[in-house]
């Protein structure tokens, strides 16, 4: 039985690695060509630092934007797609849009805003909003199935109105990991960001791409250097956070 | 019309899974006033009947008539009305663990104030005051804004008794109200029941699977078995014989 299983894994591994050109001589042959790159990106170009900065804090601030709206929209959402809080109606077709729409990445997002509201960091947060509302939404509802029925009851026994037990018993119980998940999504959303630039929706990535098609590797190397110390920045941040609410 | 029943109770059945019936044609009156001690074992349908007088288990058959108000048949507003009257005490005290000692008794206002401000945590300044006052009469004043679960469990169940005062209800529900506790803690539970029962008047039906305690604080035993009323009279009716009719051989002392 497992035998099998382990035939079935390699015969499958093989025919991925033969139809996708997966070649180790190649890569091996490429290292070169690597250390070359590395080389003539050093040492970094530091007259473009103030430019980075700046559209490293436009990443930041896309970033910021969209996971804070997207926090709120996700609410009423994360709310109507949990099983034991939703109304039974709401319930299958929230779900079933939240899919949808949240099969489709915040690059491809992106692509669609720039189109609809033109090149810009404007695209980019719509992007941000678009995808992690949605995966925000899957996070709450889960939060949300998994409190402590008691508290509800007790509130429910009170004579109290739906909305007053979900705020009373539920969101109590479910704001501390609402925060914590929204602060991961940030987190999640800088790395996002930083790629957002290369189809015109605003923030370093622009940076990164047109140094990198006008062969000016050192302006590149410290457009990189600049994004690792950013997304380091915001992770400890943004960690130091959530530790705060657990 | 002031009916002098708090409780009326005519052929309630409760379905745990189809053909298994937690409650079987119940018939029960519970006078204003009184304080029912419902013994059992576990499993003889204590919890659910507690938890079908509020409807937070749906009846399959009968009716409930709580404090005049309808239960059964209800529609959903009406039943919010009615729950109103009817304050709930838990084995698990139930209380919301983050938020603090007072906001928890706030939560039995919730029925009396107006809904958006209390969407926002704002409570009118009467309430509070409610709140507060429900609280010292539990003992727990100086506890008021400390987050529920730093307290004992003792403490946490005087907290939720506060928030079922705060609810002025007519009729108090506790299911099982010291099974979670230290035998020590029981009687001090037991005697603020009694002491709401005889100085506000509240009437109380009380779960316990304790018949020492029960004989000590009912006015009123109900004795249920698999889900039937098997024994009702008062305390001194209760003999050893009976007591072998509630909970078979082998029964507590």
């Amino acid at each position: 039985m497992s035998r099998a299983a382990v035939f079935v894994a390699i015969v499958v591994t093989a025919w991925l690695a033969w139809d996708t050109g997966a070649d180790p001589v190649r890569l091996v042959h490429g290292v070169p060509w690597i250390l070359d790159f590395v080389r003539r990106m050093l040492p970094p170009d530091l007259t473009v630092l103030p430019s980075t900065l700046g559209a490293a804090l436009k990443t930041v601030e896309i970033a910021l934007l969209g996971t804070g709206v997207a926090a709120l929209l996700a609410l009423p959402l994360g709310f109507l797609s949990a099983r034991n809080v939703a109304p039974g109606r709401l319930f299958h077709p929230v779900r079933a849009a939240l899919s949808f729409f949240r099969s489709v990445d915040t690059l491809v997002y992106a692509l669609v805003f720039v189109a609809a509201v033109g090149l810009g960091t404007f695209a980019g947060v719509l992007a941000v909003v678009a995808y992690t509302t949605t995966s925000l939404a899957k996070l709450y509802s889960e939060a949300v199935e998994g409190i402590e029925r008691g508290p509800v009851d007790a509130i429910t026994a009170t004579g109290a109105t739906r909305l007053q037990i979900l705020r009373f018993g539920v969101l109590p119980q479910v704001l501390p990991l609402f925060l914590s998940y929204a602060l991961y999504r940030l987190e999640t959303n800088i790395r996002a960001a930083t790629v957002l630039g290369f189809v015109g929706a605003g923030g370093i990535g622009f940076y990164l791409q047109t140094y990198l098609r006008t062969i000016d590797y050192p302006a590149a190397s410290t457009v990189l250097l600049v994004t690792v110390v950013m997304v380091i920045a915001v992770d400890g941040a943004s960690g130091a956070l959530r530790r705060r609410l657990v | 019309m002031e009916t002098p029943l708090a409780i009326e109770i005519q052929g309630l059945s409760v379905a745990v899974a189809p053909g298994t019936l937690a409650l079987d044609r119940v018939d029960l009156a519970v006078p204003r006033g009184a304080f029912v001690v419902v013994l059992g074992r576990s499993g003889a349908g204590k919890t659910t009947l507690l938890r079908a007088v509020n409807r937070l288990v749906e009846p399959a058959a009968g009716v409930v008539r709580v404090a005049g108000h309808a239960v059964t048949g209800a529609t959903p507003a009406e039943l919010r009305r009615a729950r109103r009257h009817i304050g709930m005490v838990f084995q698990q005290f139930n209380l919301v663990r983050r938020v603090s000692v007072l906001e928890n008794v706030l939560a039995g206002r919730l029925a009396h104030v107006p809904l958006l401000p209390s969407l926002l945590g704002r409570f009118p300044d009467p309430d509070q005051a409610r709140a507060r006052e429900c609280l010292a009469q539990v003992g727990l004043a100086h506890a008021a804004d400390r987050r529920a679960d730093t307290l004992s469990g003792g403490e946490q169940q005087r907290v939720a008794i506060a928030r079922t005062l705060a609810q002025e209800p007519a009729v108090v529900l506790a299911d099982e109200p010291t099974a979670s506790l230290d035998p020590a803690l029981t009687d001090t539970i037991m005697g603020i029941l009694r002491r709401i029962n005889l100085e506000r008047g509240l009437t109380l039906v009380v779960s316990q699977h304790d018949v020492k305690t029960g004989l000590a604080y009912g006015s009123r035993i109900v004795g249920l078995c698999r889900g039937r009323v098997c024994f009702e009279g008062p305390p001194s009716a209760v003999t050893p014989a009976v007591v072998e009719a509630i909970y078979g051989t082998g029964a507590p002392a």
